[in-house]
C-alpha cells in the first residue's frame, strides 16, 4: 500500500516541478487569471455604481460571490486531465497502459498538484486584490460554515474530476482534433452553468429549478451559497446528498466508458 | 513620355507580383473550408460553443441592464451595441488570422523552415494560412443584429465607422504580428495569443466602466479600446474627431512597430531543424 501511494506521490511532485519549468509562461498564466478576475469584478462594480441591490444580491454579496467563485474556480476546475483526450488520440495512452499505474489515480495525482499551485497563487492574488481594491466582502458567521464550505468545495472538485474525465474519454470514439471539440463545448457550458460568471439564482426560476439537479451547480454555485449563508440547513443537506450522488454516478460512468473505450482503442499514431 | 511609360510598367509589374496573394489566400481558405467540412461533428460543436457563449453573455447584459437604469452612463440598447461590435471585430480577427494559434508549434517543431523556403511573403503565410469559417454563422448573426438595432446614421457617420473599423483591423493585424514575432523570439510563452484574447474580452462592455488606470492602459498601452469600443461609439455617433485622429495615429504606429519587431525576430530565428 505504501509503495502504491509512493508512486502517485512521485507523480504529484513531478507535476509540481513541471509547472515551473517555463517561468515566463507561468507568470503569463497567472496574469491571465488575474485579468479575468478583474474583468468580472469591474463589470459588477459598474453595475452596482447606481444600485444598492440587483436580482436579490447587494454589493457585498455579489462581490463576495464573483471573487469567491473565481478563486474557487481555480481550485475546482483546474485540471490536468484535459490532456487525456490528447493521449488517447495520439496513441500515447499505450505508454501509460504498460505502466503499473491506475490511470484514474495517475490523473488525480496530477490534478491535485495543479490545484495546489492554483490555490497557493490564488491566495496571493486575492490578497493583493483585496489590499488594492478593498472590495466589500461577506465572511462566514461561524466556523462550521467554513468547514461546510470546504467540504462542498472538495465534493465539487471530485465532481469536476469525473465529469472532465468523462468528456475526455469520449475521444475513444471521436479522435478528431484530440478530443478538443467536446472539451471546448464542455468548457463553455460549465463556465456559465457552474456559476463562474454570475450566480445561478438570477436565472429564471424554472430554468434554475432544472439546473439544481445538474452536477455543474455543485461545482461553484453551491459552495459559494454556503459561504454566503444563503442556504437553509435542508438545502445544504440536499446539496450534499446530490453532490455525493453525482460523484458516484459520474465515477461509475467514467469507469464504464473507460472499459468500453479500451476495447475500441486503436493507438492511432503509434 | 518615357517616365509615364515606366510608371505604368512599374504599376503593372507590382500588380503581377502581388496578384498571386489573393489567389494564394483563396486557395488556402478553400483548403481550410474543406478541412472543416470534413470533420462535421467537430465543426458543429465549435459553432454550437460559440453560439452558446454569445447567447449567455448577451442574456447576462440584458438581464442586468433591465434591472438597473444605466451602467456607466449607457442604457441597455447601447450596451448591446457595444457587445455586438466587440463580437464583430473579435471574430474578424479570428476568421482571418486563425493560423497564428498554431504558429508557435511550427516554430518549435521546425516546420517554420519550410515556410521560410517558399517564394511567398513569410508573414502573409503565417497570418493567413488558415481561415476560420466556423465563425461565419455567428458573424452573420451579429451583423444582422447590429443592422436590426436600427442604427440610423448619416453617410458621414458611416464613413467614420469604416475609417475606425479599418484602424481596428490594422491594430488587430499588428497584434497578431506581435504574437508571431514573440513566437519566433521565445518558446517560453505558450498561448501568447490568449493573452490578447483575455485583454480584448475586457472590451465586451465599454472600457469606460473600468478604473482610470485600466482604462488608460486599454486605450494607450494596449489599444483594445480603439479596436472594440471606439467603433461602437462611431456607430452610435458619439465618437469625436480628436479620438478618430488618435485612433488612426495609434493604428499606424502599432502596425509599423509590429513589422519592425517581426523583421528583428526573423534575424534572431534559429531553426529547431526539420
Amino acid at each position: 500500500m505504501a509503495s502504491g501511494l509512493k508512486k502517485y506521490l512521485q507523480i504529484f511532485k513531478a507535476t509540481l516541478e513541471s509547472v515551473f519549468v517555463y517561468r515566463l509562461n507561468f507568470v503569463m498564466w497567472r496574469v491571465r487569471v488575474v485579468m479575468r478576475l478583474l474583468t468580472i469584478y469591474f463589470f459588477w462594480l459598474a453595475v452596482f455604481s447606481n444600485s444598492s441591490e440587483i436580482l436579490g444580491y447587494d454589493r457585498r454579496l455579489m462581490f463576495t460571490y464573483v471573487l469567491g467563485a473565481s478563486v474557487l474556480g481555480n481550485l475546482v476546475m483546474a485540471s490536468r486531465s484535459i490532456d487525456v483526450g490528447g493521449e488517447i488520440s495520439t496513441g500515447e495512452l499505450s505508454n501509460k497502459l504498460l505502466k503499473p499505474l491506475n490511470y484514474f489515480r495517475y490523473w488525480f495525482s496530477r490534478d491535485l498538484a495543479d490545484k495546489l499551485v492554483n490555490i497557493c497563487c490564488a491566495i496571493v492574488e486575492l490578497s493583493l486584490i483585496y489590499l488594492i481594491l478593498k472590495p466589500p466582502v461577506v465572511l462566514p458567521s461561524n466556523l462550521s460554515q467554513v468547514f461546510i464550505f470546504l467540504a462542498s468545495g472538495i465534493l465539487g472538485m471530485l465532481i469536476f474530476f469525473y465529469l472532465s474525465f468523462f468528456i475526455s474519454l469520449t475521444t475513444f470514439w471521436y479522435v478528431e482534433h484530440n478530443g478538443w471539440p467536446a472539451r471546448f463545448l464542455f468548457t463553455i457550458l460549465t463556465t456559465f452553468v457552474a456559476g463562474l460568471v454570475f450566480p445561478l439564482d438570477i436565472i429564471p426560476t424554472k430554468v434554475f429549478a432544472f439546473l439544481k439537479f445538474l452536477p455543474t451547480t455543485y461545482l461553484l454555485f453551491f459552495p459559494m451559497q454556503v459561504w454566503l449563508g444563503r442556504l437553509s440547513t435542508s438545502f445544504i443537506i440536499q446539496g450534499f446528498v446530490l453532490s455525493i450522488f453525482w460523484i458516484f454516478s459520474l465515477k461509475l460512468l467514467a469507469e464504464f466508458l473507460w472499459k468500453k473505450g479500451l476495447r475500441v482503442y486503436e493507438a492511432h499514431g503509434r | 513620355m518615357f517616365l509615364v511609360f515606366y510608371f505604368w510598367f512599374f504599376v503593372f509589374k507590382m500588380l503581377l507580383k502581388f496578384s498571386k496573394y489573393p489567389k494564394i489566400w483563396l486557395k488556402t481558405s478553400s483548403l481550410s473550408l474543406q478541412s472543416q467540412l470534413a470533420s462535421k461533428g467537430a465543426s458543429l460543436m465549435y459553432i454550437a460553443g460559440k453560439l452558446i457563449r454569445f447567447g449567455f453573455f448577451l442574456w447576462l447584459i440584458v438581464r442586468v441592464a433591465q434591472n438597473v437604469q444605466r451602467i456607466s452612463g449607457y442604457h441597455l440598447n447601447q450596451l448591446v451595441i457595444f457587445f455586438l461590435v466587440f463580437n464583430l471585430f473579435d471574430m474578424l480577427g479570428q476568421i482571418l488570422f486563425r493560423g497564428i494559434y498554431w504558429f508557435r508549434a511550427d516554430v518549435v517543431s521546425g516546420r517554420f523552415d519550410l515556410v521560410l523556403l517558399k517564394p511567398i511573403n513569410v508573414l502573409f503565410q503565417v497570418l493567413t494560412r488558415h481561415t476560420d469559417f466556423l465563425d461565419l454563422p455567428l458573424f452573420t448573426i451579429v451583423l444582422f443584429a447590429l443592422l436590426k438595432q436600427g442604427i440610423y446614421l448619416k453617410p458621414l457617420d458611416w464613413l467614420l465607422f469604416f475609417i475606425i473599423g479599418a484602424a481596428s483591423l490594422l491594430i488587430i493585424t499588428a497584434v497578431h504580428i506581435f504574437v508571431a514575432s514573440i513566437g519566433v523570439l521565445t518558446t517560453e510563452i505558450d498561448h501568447t495569443i490568449m493573452i490578447y484574447r483575455d485583454l480584448s474580452n475586457m472590451a465586451r462592455v465599454p472600457v469606460d466602466i473600468y478604473a482610470k488606470p485600466i482604462r488608460l492602459f486599454l486605450t494607450f498601452a494596449f489599444p483594445v479600446a480603439i479596436v472594440m469600443t471606439f467603433p461602437a461609439k462611431a456607430v452610435m455617433g458619439i465618437l469625436t474627431f480628436p479620438w478618430i485622429s488618435f485612433s488612426l495615429a495609434v493604428a499606424f504606429l502599432f502596425f509599423f512597430f509590429s513589422l519592425k519587431l517581426w523583421q528583428y525576430a526573423l534575424t534572431q530565428y534559429s531553426s529547431a531543424s526539420s
